[in-house]
């Protein structure tokens, strides 16, 4: 009776502010660090929102792909940093919008893990994601903005999703549809993805709560989610219009890109480490935990098998349920995302663990726990230097202002050897090229046949790359190709017997330029893909908008939190509650 | 045993099952990260081909230290020398290859011993060269291993080569000026022969560029087919199937591929030669000996490159252009060499001829370009 009482006593949640407050001691010196800097794909996202701070109403971008149009990747948080970036600057800009989605994951998780278990482990599970293994991964290593940011809104729509298909409040309904609006204006693959994984255990814990008592028989839950599925469907088919008129138009068929983390992690044990151990950090170590209580506590059996499915699906190529289950999409995802997103899944349960262990304890679980998570956390931010996404570090302010001098930037360019930095030259570059990091918005033939990624790392796709770059350089006259610039040395052979020749040099002789003779200017090209004005104007004000919108309508304040608490006696905190547990 | 227990075992099993299935049988992109094969892990050499595959898997995987342990032979030399023969001495195309695919071909087997030929197919940045290789595979208690044929480096004594061969520099209006800009006349340059051939592909068109001039050249074609109507069908360049760099009065072979456009198509053909003045030295001089045409089934001409000079020469480009008996071009075909051309040390070439063209060729010539790292500007 004792050990109860004192349970009882130890049972508060932990407060919000203090989570959030934790949240900003770990990221915000990391972030004003700039560390992201160093990832895969933080380049690309601020090449995309440099457009938008010049060319907010015209998504046609000249830099990439002799012209492409920036309609073909969600802009959510691409347009923040740039709003943002009027006061920050681009690079800062970034890290504050990056900021603000590992706050609002904070919020999300707490408010996602409410549905399923009590507040106290809610807030437990925002607390571990603050130091989520698989978050730090994406936002340090890959610098995933566009995922890192619509995950976290869709957590924070969920309760309301699940507030309007029990209840049927209307005022749940309307945040609901605006915040998942919002998320799905932040990233297309968590869309169309990720929200069936998240949504589908909440509709299905929605059937298994609802009372006969409280209006909200099985088909009313039926009708609401038919409802709320038809009504943000029709809005994010109006928000992204211009994506979807582009996926029509131009459907994806291009060669697939070989992508490691469809590998087999047993097979391919270095690839096992960089998508799965690093990801889920000392989160392995739970997850018999999670599978247990999971399946035995009967309200978080949606969730478990939410989030098994997720798991084996971010596993990639290790078993075969990525391939079955998402047929032609497994040649065309990544799988670290799903690694994300199970993470997420595993939260509520994970915080019932730990709250478990802490009230059961006390310091002797505390200690571990916190170095444990503290472990996770700091490898995966260590990741970036341990592996690399560029060998070397090195600054692209000369050739940027190579090719905006002298007229250099009539004709177009590639880079051979630039990484991650061929975004971080188009930004400070007038000139135009032909190559490009985002994948799904290449048309060009020579770029989309082959199964090559951007033509700078050709090499590192082997014969598919290197193919790709021969045909590129074979119809150098077509693209007014003229520019070569070259970090690599690797590639210099096939320039030479190609017909390039050395120009000039820059940096200490690190980087080269290579010429072709008789290579007409560019001219504007691919104008049958530039989207009209209006679809400029949408694109500029709809996504944007929403964002906005979800802000304002997230403000009006609310009844009364529902959740766990109303739930029959077989879902209430003492089901969940350690000490009963222990008692 | 309750709903939730039993929940909890099925997920488990279902996971282990899973992976056990996906490692097993693993998709497509798995096996390719895998190195196109299980490297061994679950794959014993318990025959030939299967010692011969992981062989093939452990090179593709960059393995090295695997691939020479699995050696037969691996006391007969170290393996730097194992990983030198398979990347090259010197700098060469074969030193930055990956191996994009292979190919095992069973040519004798006993109970002890067994011949097989092993086709690897190496990808570099100027496209894909194969290295066939005769292996000797012996049995060793319960499992197979391969005998390695080292090609072992040939070591040239030390000697004094004096170079004294022609040179050409340009000085240009200053530091500032690009390239194309040049105020110069541009060399003069004559296409001496031009021949299209249509081909399953598609047009081949193929010729000669002769420079005039007494300035070396830096020369590239161009080719636009033009429809009956005179309407442009198609425009390419001659790439890399012409060597760039002529000396005065230096001819040499050019190709453009047209892919799918039938000659029927074409009403005319615009050539346009292209040259512009570049520094040129006439060192290093490649030697071809003894070429031979050998005629179908197979045809091909095999020849020795030598190196005459002192430096390495790092990638060697082969074209060779072949007539028939009225001296009329018939083909033009191109290698590039593999390994480096070290001073003095032949190295063989081998060019693929098609067999409905090779029973007209009566005669052929054969020039040479060289890549050499570091060059300067």
């Amino acid at each position: 009776m004792r050990k109860f009482e004192s349970v009882a006593t130890a049972s508060r949640p932990i407060p919000l502010s203090f989570i959030l407050l934790a949240a900003v001691g770990v990221h915000l010196p990391l972030l004003l660090m700039q560390l992201p800097l160093k990832s895969y794909d933080t380049n690309f996202h601020i090449f995309f929102a440099s457009h938008y701070v010049h060319h907010w109403f015209n998504p046609w971008n000249a830099k990439w792909f002799a012209g492409f149009s920036q309609t073909t990747y969600p802009p959510l948080p691409q347009q923040w940093v740039a709003i943002v970036s009027w006061v920050l600057g681009l690079n800062m800009a970034y890290m504050a919008v990056q900021f603000a989605a590992i706050l609002l994951l904070v919020v999300g998780v707490y408010r996602f893990s409410m549905l399923w278990v009590s507040p106290r482990a809610a807030s437990f599970a925002a607390l571990a994601s603050v130091l989520l293994s698989s978050e730090c991964f994406l936002v340090y290593s890959a610098g995933q903005l566009s995922t890192t940011a619509a995950a976290p809104i869709y957590l924070n729509a969920l309760p309301y999703f699940y507030d309007w298909i029990r209840y049927g409040k209307w005022r749940s309904f309307l945040k609901a549809v605006v915040l998942f609006t919002a998320a799905a204006a932040a990233h297309h693959a968590t869309l169309i993805f990720g929200s069936m994984l998240f949504a589908l255990p909440v509709i299905v814990l929605a059937l298994m709560d609802r009372k006969d008592d409280e209006n909200s028989s099985a088909s009313a839950l039926v009708m609401r989610t038919v409802m709320i599925v038809l009504l943000v469907g029709a809005a994010i088919a109006v928000v992204l219009l211009p994506f979807w008129i582009g996926l029509i138009r131009y459907p994806i068929t291009q060669t697939p890109i070989p992508h490691p983390s469809r590998a087999n992690y047993i097979l391919s044990p270095q690839w096992g480490v960089n998508y799965f151990i690093v990801p889920y950090g000392a989160l392995i170590l739970a997850l018999p935990f999670i599978i247990l209580r999971g399946a035995k506590v009967v309200r978080l059996r949606p969730l478990l098998l939410g989030f098994w499915v997720t798991f084996m699906i971010g596993l990639g190529g290790t078993t075969p349920v990525a391939r079955v289950l998402l047929g032609r999409a497994f040649e065309v995802l990544t799988f670290e995302r799903f690694s994300y997103w199970a993470t997420l899944l595993a939260l509520p349960i994970l915080g019932l663990l730990v709250a478990e262990l802490v009230d059961r304890f006390r310091m002797r679980a505390i200690v571990p726990l916190t170095l444990l998570a503290s472990l996770s956390c700091a490898l995966a931010v260590a990741w970036s230097t341990f592996r690399p996404a560029d060998a070397a570090n090195f600054k692209v302010d000369s050739v940027a202002q190579w090719l905006n001098r002298d007229g250099h930037d009539n004709y177009r360019y590639i880079t051979l050897g630039f990484g991650n930095k061929l975004s971080r030259l188009a930004i400070m570059t007038d000139a135009s090229s032909v190559d490009g990091e985002s994948n799904s918005s290449r048309m060009l033939p020579e770029l989309t046949r082959y199964g090559g990624a951007a033509l700078t790392s050709a090499k590192y796709f082997a014969k598919p790359g290197l193919d790709s770059l021969r045909a590129m350089l074979a119809h150098s006259d077509r693209y007014g190709l003229k520019w070569v610039i070259v970090r690599d040395p690797y590639y210099e052979p096939l320039l030479y017997f190609a017909g390039w020749r050395k120009v000039d040099e820059l940096d200490d002789k690190t980087i080269t330029v290579w010429g072709k003779d008789g290579v007409p200017p560019a001219t504007p090209m691919n104008a049958s893909q530039m989207p009209p004005h209006w679809q400029g104007v949408m694109w500029g004000t709809l996504p944007f908008g929403s964002s906005l919108l979800a802000i304002l309508v997230v403000l009006i304040p609310e009844k009364r939190r529902r959740g766990w608490q109303d739930e029959d006696p077989s879902t209430t905190p003492e089901d969940l509650n350690s000490g009963r547990m222990i008692s | 045993m309750n709903k939730g227990n039993l929940l909890a075992l099925v997920l488990a099993a279902a996971t282990v099952v899973l992976v056990a299935v996906g490692t097993v049988w693993p998709v497509k992109a798995a096996v390719f990260y895998a190195g196109g094969g299980k490297e061994g892990l679950l794959r014993p050499s318990s025959t030939p081909e299967e010692a011969v595959e992981n062989l093939g898997t452990q090179i593709r995987l960059l393995a090295w230290e695997k691939a020479y342990e699995s050696l037969s032979n691996k006391a007969e030399f170290t393996e730097p020398e194992f990983l030198h023969d398979l990347t090259g001495y010197a700098l060469s195309l074969r030193t930055y290859a990956t191996l994009d695919s292979f190919e095992v071909q069973p040519l004798h087997q006993s109970a002890t011993d067994a011949e097989m030929r092993m086709k690897l197919r190496w990808s570099t940045v100027v496209g894909t060269f194969q290295d066939t290789r005769d292996l000797r595979v012996v049995k060793s208690g319960d499992h197979w291993a391969v005998d390695w044929p080292l090609v072992k480096e040939q070591h040239v004594p030390p000697q004094v080569i004096p170079v004294n061969y022609l040179r050409w520099d340009v000085i240009y209006r200053g530091a500032g000026d690009d390239w194309g800009s040049q105020d110069v006349e541009a060399p003069h340059v004559r296409i001496i022969d031009m021949h299209p051939v249509n081909r399953a592909e598609g047009v081949v068109v193929m010729g000669e560029l002769l420079n005039e001039d007494v300035v070396p050249a830096f020369v590239s074609v161009r080719a636009t087919l033009l429809a009956k109507n005179g309407s442009p069908l198609a425009s390419e360049g001659s790439f890399d199937m012409i060597s760039h760099t002529l000396l005065p009065k230096q001819v040499t072979p050019f190709v453009i591929r047209f892919p799918d456009v039938d000659l029927s198509q074409v009403g005319s053909i615009r050539m346009q030669p292209l040259s512009v003045l570049v520094s040129a030295s006439a060192d290093p001089v490649i030697e071809v000996q003894d070429q031979k045409f050998n005629p179908a089934p197979g045809a091909s001409l095999t020849g020795q490159l030598s190196n005459q000079s002192g430096q390495v020469v790092n990638i060697a480009h082969v074209l060779s252009t072949f007539y028939d008996k009225n001296g009329q071009l018939v083909w033009v075909g191109g290698q590039y060499i593999d390994r480096a051309l070290q001073p003095q040390t032949p190295v063989a070439f081998h060019i693929a001829i098609p067999e409905d063209l090779a029973k007209k060729i009566t005669n052929q010539r054969t020039v040479v370009a060289t890549y050499s790292s570091g060059s300067s500007l």
